[in-house]
């Protein structure tokens, strides 16, 4: 059984912040999605702090790739945080995730 | 006293008798004394004997048929009548006196006789004619002509010399006096008495009467020895009219006879005194031997008839009444019939609905039991649900299996006391509930707390027995805790022990307890057994008796594959057939993986990939690989049992299948489904073969239209510890 993936969001001077913790896979990429889209407000960046992300299937980049183009048509921007060592950094780098969404190594 | 009464009664009716029955008595005595005297003129009239022997004496007769009819007290009249008749005809009236007390004690003795054998004046019995023959004629007459035929000889009426043909000439003439005149007497009373002649009747009994005497008249008169001609018409006579015919006509035919013989006339002339007699007499006791006889022979006969007609005819009454009863007892048989066959309809409806009853019971229970306990990688499970036999009801056990957060396995098993639906349902809340709060808390003490407080607010009347463990395969450790149930079983390797500590009262019988869970290390090869009460209880026997037999019979077979084990825990607890309670059960045995190939067979649900992580994660540590390598290796598991959860089986479930091993520092992981694949139309379909393609040294895709086979392999970088 994956463990529920935890979706803390906040704001962080004119930043939208979403904190995912857990595992996301093809069980609950939809209802990462849905957690991450239902109140976003108007801001220019979301920032998507994967640091506590502990497993990232093809799913969940699937899902990521979705957010960012769902995101642009709103002039919104998606940046992620990703720490160099983070388990799911081989997933971001094979899938060049990060050509399309900017990765950064730690929120700052 | 009834013998004082009578006779006080008897003297009150003697002095209180009617003058009027005194002038009756009189009367009569005069009847019988005139028709006596009547009687004896004509039977002078027959005399072959000077004038006082008569081979026909009609008084005889008379009298006797006199005393038969109206008693003996008529003597007077007999005496008096016969001194009258033989005061002319004697020397003297010393003579006649003697003569007429023989006339009179003659009938006096017949009557005495023929009343002491039960004598009946109908004469319409064999014995009534032989008695009348026998005692009323022969014997009784001995007096008359002996005292008749004294006098004779004392008043020298006759010589002593013809005293012998004189006597024989006096008796049989008085003993047919009385066989020809007595019943013709005894038969007037019987027109009175018996059933009306009808009017062809009568003319056949006077055309009889024609007929005899005119055949007495010929017979008698013919010169030819015809006399016995007589016969045929008294058998007539007898035969079609019994006594009322047959006396008159053998009278009649004995007085014409006689008649002709007295004078010496045809059959009788030219013959002696004696043969005259011979013939006469014979021919009289013939004519009369035969019409009473024959008479009481047909009445008898007749009289059987009737009573066999009679017979029959109750015998008819009662075989309508019995079949009246008959039919009234066929209908209510009938009833009977179809009362029990209602009652046996409504009977086996009750048995249908009881036997639908247990069903639903039987079917709830099952539906409310897991239908697949959860497969899961770090243990080996089995179950068992065995319904009692002896028992329609459905019991309140059950059993079940969870799959709880962080890899952590749920077990409960209880008891429900009582059967039926309500035990059934209730078990199906509280199992529902033990899922509930073991979802919210692992922890035994706080599953067992919620359970408590549940019951305790549920409108139940049960007991309830349970026992909840949880099993954490990472630290082979088990936590539990035990309400009253059986202890659990932890056995292998040579080593067995009841898990008895951390147990409360049962659940609903304190409104307040206080719960403990003990912890226990699962040892390698070790397999816990939960099972209710059923398993163990025998009666007429200790439980400690059966948790022996458990242990040592589980013991027995540690070694064995989990299946065969709870297989045979059953067959060898069971005692043959009879299955008293029911009984459930679960074996857990974990899974020691890392000194063995990985393999892991799941169904195919998006659930199931976090556990199929789980597992793989904890076999990569126990067998030494880095943690770096192991995300990458987890990743490309879990798209390649992604790719089977969303491709492999468009239509139905299935299953999909991991294997792993490592050799010589060398990754093998196969992942393998039995579906079909539809094409990976959606986004991030294609990531997946992409990913493990990035994540593991070769990939081999193997699409085949019973099923797919993925195999990755992977060199890693520190050597394993196995083989």
């Amino acid at each position: 059984m994956t463990e529920p993936a935890r979706v803390d969001i906040s704001t962080d001077h004119g930043t939208q912040v979403v904190r995912i913790s857990g595992e996301i896979d093809l069980s609950n990429a939809a209802q990462v999605r849905d957690a991450i889209g239902a109140s976003l407000p108007d801001l220019p960046i979301v920032l998507l702090d994967l640091t506590g992300t502990e497993y990232l299937d093809s799913a969940g980049i699937a899902m990521l790739f979705r957010l960012a183009e769902r995101l642009s048509y709103n002039r919104q921007e998606l940046q992620l945080v990703v720490p160099p060592d983070a388990p799911i950094r081989a997933v971001i780098r094979l899938t060049k995730l990060d050509r399309v969404i900017a990765v950064k190594n730690r929120a700052s | 006293m009834s013998g004082l009464a009578g006779a006080r009664g008897t003297w009150r009716i003697a002095v209180q008798r009617p003058r009027r029955d005194l002038v009756a008595y009189v009367g009569m005595l005069a009847v019988v004394g005139v028709v006596y005297y009547a009687g004896a003129r004509i039977g002078l009239t027959l005399s072959l004997v000077e004038r006082n022997v008569t081979p026909l004496w009609p008084p005889s007769g008379i009298a006797v048929a006199a005393f038969l009819l109206s008693g003996r007290r008529l003597w007077p009249a007999v005496a008096i009548a016969a001194f009258a008749v033989n005061l002319p005809i004697t020397e003297g009236p010393l003579a006649a006196a003697a003569t007429a007390s023989g006339n009179t004690l003659a009938p006096l003795l017949a009557a005495t006789l023929l009343l002491r054998v039960g004598f009946r004046r109908q004469l319409d019995r064999r014995r009534d004619a032989l008695a009348m023959v026998f005692l009323g004629a022969l014997v009784s007459m001995l007096v008359s002509a002996t005292i008749g035929t004294g006098t004779l000889v004392v008043s020298n009426a006759i010589s002593s010399d013809r005293l012998a043909s004189a006597w024989s000439v006096w008796w049989t003439g008085d003993a047919m006096g009385v066989l020809a005149v007595a019943p013709f007497l005894l038969c007037l009373p019987l027109f009175r008495e018996l059933p009306a002649w009808s009017a062809s009747r009568w003319l056949e009994a006077g055309t009889v009467l024609v007929v005899a005497g005119a055949v007495a008249t010929w017979t008698a008169r013919s010169e030819l020895p015809l006399l016995y001609l007589s016969l045929p018409v008294v058998a007539w006579a007898a035969w079609r009219l019994q006594l009322r015919g047959a006396a008159p006509a053998s009278l009649v035919m004995c007085l014409i006879t006689t008649r002709t013989a007295v004078n010496d006339d045809g059959a009788f002339a030219h013959h002696t005194l004696f043969e005259q007699m011979f013939t006469l007499q014979t021919y009289n006791a013939c004519v009369a031997l035969t019409c009473f006889l024959l008479a009481a022979l047909v009445t008898e006969r007749n009289q059987a008839a009737a009573a066999l007609a009679a017979a029959a005819v109750e015998l008819e009454n009662r075989v309508e009444r019995r079949s009246a009863e008959l039919t009234v007892a066929k209908g209510r048989l009938v009833e009977e019939i179809k009362g029990r066959y209602d009652a046996q309809a409504q009977l086996s409806r009750s048995e249908t609905n009881a036997r639908q009853d247990h069903e639903i019971a039987e079917t709830l229970q099952r539906s409310l039991l897991p239908d697949r306990i959860p497969q899961n990688p770090a243990v080996a499970l089995a179950a068992r649900y065995v319904p009692a036999t002896a028992n329609l009801e459905v019991g309140g056990d059950w059993y079940d299996v969870m799959q709880l957060d962080h890899g952590l396995i749920g077990l409960t098993i209880g008891d429900v006391a009582g059967h039926g639906l309500q035990a059934a349902a209730t078990m199906g809340q509280l199992r529902m509930a033990v899922r509930a709060y073991a979802v919210q808390d692992p922890s035994p003490v706080s599953v067992m707390r919620g359970v408590h407080q549940l019951v305790s607010h549920l409108p139940m009347e049960e007991m309830v027995t349970l026992t909840y463990l949880v099993f954490d395969p990472a630290t082979r450790t088990l936590r539990f805790t035990n309400a009253g149930h059986p202890p659990p079983l932890l056995f292998g390797g040579g080593r067995s022990k009841y898990l008895e500590d951390g147990v409360s009262p049962p659940l609903g019988v304190v409104d307040v307890a206080e719960f403990t869970e003990p912890s226990e290390e699962v040892w390698p090869g070790a397999t816990l057994l939960l099972y209710t009460d059923g398993l163990v209880e025998r009666r007429r026997e200790s439980i400690q008796v059966g948790l022996d037999r458990l242990q040592r019979e589980a013991s027995e077979y540690e070694g064995a594959d989990i299946d065969e084990l709870c297989d045979h825990v059953l067959s060898s607890l069971i005692e043959g057939n009879h299955i008293a309670d029911d009984i459930a059960l679960v074996a857990m045995r974990p899974r020691s993986e890392a000194d063995e190939a990985l393999s892991l067979t799941l169904p195919a649900e998006p659930r199931m990939l976090g556990e199929v992580r789980r597992v793989v994660r904890r076999w990569l540590r126990q067998s030494g690989v880095a943690p770096d390598e192991e995300n990458e290796i987890l990743v490309a598991c879990g798209e390649a049992c992604a790719n089977v959860v969303r491709h492999a089986y468009p239509t139905a479930a299935g299953d999909m299948v991991l294997e792993a091993h490592i050799t010589d520092g060398l990754l093998d992981v196969t992942v393998r489904d039995h579906g079909t694949w539809r094409s990976p139309v959606e986004r991030g379909g294609g990531w997946g073969l992409h990913l493990i393609e990035g994540l593991m040294d070769t990939v081999n895709v193997d699409r085949r239209p019973d099923g797919s086979t993925v195999r990755m392999r992977r060199q890693l970088w520190v050597r394993s510890r196995s083989t």
